[in-house]
């Protein structure tokens, strides 16, 4: 069974994402802070770790930082109360795998969880919606790599399908291809964000400060 | 600062009498010669120091000049005339200095010996004294405090050099050190006090202001919410639209309108209003996601797409079974576009009820009549999406940079 770590610094938080959590995932460990997360995490060594953007002594991307400079490959997923652009940013380039916000429901965390444990890229619409704000400012002196400051047609159709709310299955439906492909795509466009040069991504999110 | 002042023809003076210490003349020159009162008042008593002729020529002046106000002018902004303001004062001390060795000679001795000393110490003040229009312009302050003791100091030493012998003057001259030193020593520490008190008095004031502003805006939005949420606690439908709706007010508080233009109107917010309208009919969640968005809309062109969406959304919450609606915008080039979506139980579109087909009209109605276009797609148990279409002015540019592809 997949093994979770929770780290968040409100102890009701916790309690709730456990409780949405227990029934399908071993729940090792909880945390509140960057400190005590990096600790646990290098000790239980968990498939994947949800956890809060902002702590008392830093932010998820401290978390994550601390966790690769420490070895341990475990999956982030960002769960957070804020979905300002320059949080999203900041944690996804940070290395997490997906980004949900604390609005989303119990089967959602639960999907999330696991298709991220399974590899996957969780988009919120929120998120997608920021990543097609993010690469359609076109700006060709950073392209550095331009394969990785573009996204593909077939890419942005996802992102904005992702963004009109759409599930992975109702994608592939709709644009008649496999799951595994909307999955593909999705992961593609997660590692552009991640790998990608351009400093306007920084900028425009703390440009823009909202999404 | 009106039209008037900033002909470049140059006008008799007017009397300001909103403005003035004794009769206005000296308010009045200012206005017109464009610095500050102060400079023109001390070029007065400078005068009246050779043998009175400032008297003079301010009664003359008073006499003559007429009782008017040339507009409204606030009492320390001077009016920009083409030089820079250390040219003006230039401009006003040789003047002076013109006036006072014009009329040496026909002043008596006693008022001769004053001149020296007075012209300098006052010289001296007047630089010392004197502030840039802004804080950048002209001369820094210490730069300037320096220069008008130097000419005060030195012109007095000059002074007195030429009435007495030297010796003595040295003399006087190291005891006068002596003594602003020896006051300097002492008073220093409390000086140096009372300037880092100011600044942090400033500091924390301006801190204690924001803190008040905060305050004010959470005691009338978040505290608020949390007693009703606490009165409604057994009502768990109406205590999720309550967090949901301050939610949305308080991220847009943080986050919202974009400090540069205060009035302009974003699609995202404008959706986001529309939303949480729905939300509070209707009880249901609403998530807006806006893409491209750009503040430079006319509220006249957005009327009729939100009021469509704002039809779609309630469509969407009253008959779709489901307590989630998805809405999307995106602007792409000079068309927006907005897909409001549920997962619900959705309808066969070729066979509809009629009351959902009256809506439906209204929603297609609006959006042609604006020029736009809508579209609806549904399959039984699957849900519905709204998709609405609208071009905007195509001169209009996206926020901030480039155009979204």
């Amino acid at each position: 069974m997949t093994r979770i770590v929770l780290v968040d610094d409100h102890a009701l938080v916790r309690a709730g994402v456990r409780a949405e959590l227990e029934d399908a995932f071993t729940i090792v460990g909880e945390a509140g802070s960057v400190a005590e997360a990096v600790t646990l995490i290098a000790r239980e060594k968990p498939d994947v770790v949800v956890c809060d953007v902002h702590l008392p002594d830093g932010t998820a991307a401290n978390v994550i930082a601390g966790c690769v400079d420490r070895g341990v490959n475990s999956v982030f997923l960002a769960l957070s109360v804020s979905d300002a652009a320059e949080d999203v940013i900041e944690v996804i380039r940070a290395g997490a795998r997906g980004y949900i916000t604390k609005a989303t429901d119990g089967p959602g965390l639960i999907d999330a969880v696991s298709r991220v444990s399974g590899g996957d890229a969780v988009f919120s619409p929120r998120l997608a919606g920021f990543v097609l704000d993010a690469f359609a400012t076109d700006l060709p002196e950073s392209s550095s790599d331009p394969e990785l400051d573009r996204l593909t047609n077939r890419e942005q159709e996802v992102m904005r399908l992702l963004a009109r709310g759409y599930a992975y299955k109702e994608i592939a439906r709709r644009l008649t291809i496999s799951i595994k492909t909307v999955e593909s795509h999705a992961g593609a466009v997660l590692r552009k964000l991640q790998l990608s040069n351009r400093n306007e991504l920084t900028r425009w999110a703390a440009d823009r400060r909202i999404l | 600062m009106t039209g008037a002042l900033h002909t470049s023809r140059w006008q008799l003076p007017r009397l300001d009498r909103r403005n003035r210490w004794i009769g206005g003349v000296a308010a009045a020159i200012a206005v017109e010669i464009g610095v500050q009162p102060i400079v023109i008042r001390v070029s007065f008593v400078v005068l009246t120091t050779v043998g009175g002729w400032g008297l003079v020529l301010y009664a003359i002046a008073w006499a003559t000049l007429a009782i008017g106000t040339p507009g409204p002018i606030s009492p320390y902004s001077p009016v920009p005339k083409g030089a820079s303001s250390t040219h003006r004062h230039v401009a006003v001390a040789m003047v002076v200095l013109g006036l006072v060795l014009g009329l040496l000679p026909f002043t008596s001795e006693f008022f001769r010996s004053l001149v020296w000393p007075v012209g300098f110490v006052l010289t001296g003040a007047l630089i010392a004294w004197s502030r840039g229009q802004r804080e950048q312009e002209g001369l820094s302050i210490v730069v300037r405090v320096v220069a008008g003791v130097v000419v005060a100091v030195g012109g007095l030493i000059a002074f007195a050099a030429l009435q007495f012998n030297l010796l003595d003057t040295l003399i006087a001259l190291v005891f006068g050190v002596a003594v602003v030193a020896g006051i300097s020593v002492v008073a220093a520490p409390s000086v140096v006090r009372m300037a880092q008190d100011l600044d942090g008095e400033r500091l924390e004031r301006i801190r204690s202001d924001e803190r008040a502003r905060i305050s004010a805006h959470l005691h009338d939005s978040v505290l608020q919410t949390l007693s009703l949420i606490q009165k409604n606690a057994d009502d768990s439908a109406r205590t999720v639209q309550l967090a949901r709706q301050q939610e949305r007010e308080l991220r847009n508080w943080l986050y919202g309108t974009s400090p540069d233009n205060p009035h302009a109107v974003r699609l995202g917010p404008a959706l986001e209003d529309v939303a949480t309208r729905v939300e509070r009919a209707q009880g249901v969640q609403i998530d807006v996601v806006a893409v491209g968005d750009t503040d430079d809309h006319e509220p006249g062109v957005l009327a009729p797409l939100l009021a469509a969406a704002g039809e779609a959304m309630t469509n969407a919450a009253v008959h779709s079974g489901v307590d989630r609606v998805d809405v999307f915008a995106e602007r792409r080039g000079d068309t927006i576009e907005v897909f409001i979506r549920d997962t619900g139980v959705g309808f066969d579109t070729t066979t509809v009820a009629t009351d959902r087909k009256g809506v439906a009209e209204s929603i297609h109605a609006r959006m042609r009549r604006a020029g736009g276009s809508a579209h609806i797609h549904s399959t039984p148990g699957e849900g519905t999406e709204v998709e609405l279409s609208i071009r905007v002015l195509a001169a209009a540019k996206p926020f901030p940079t480039g155009e979204p592809t």
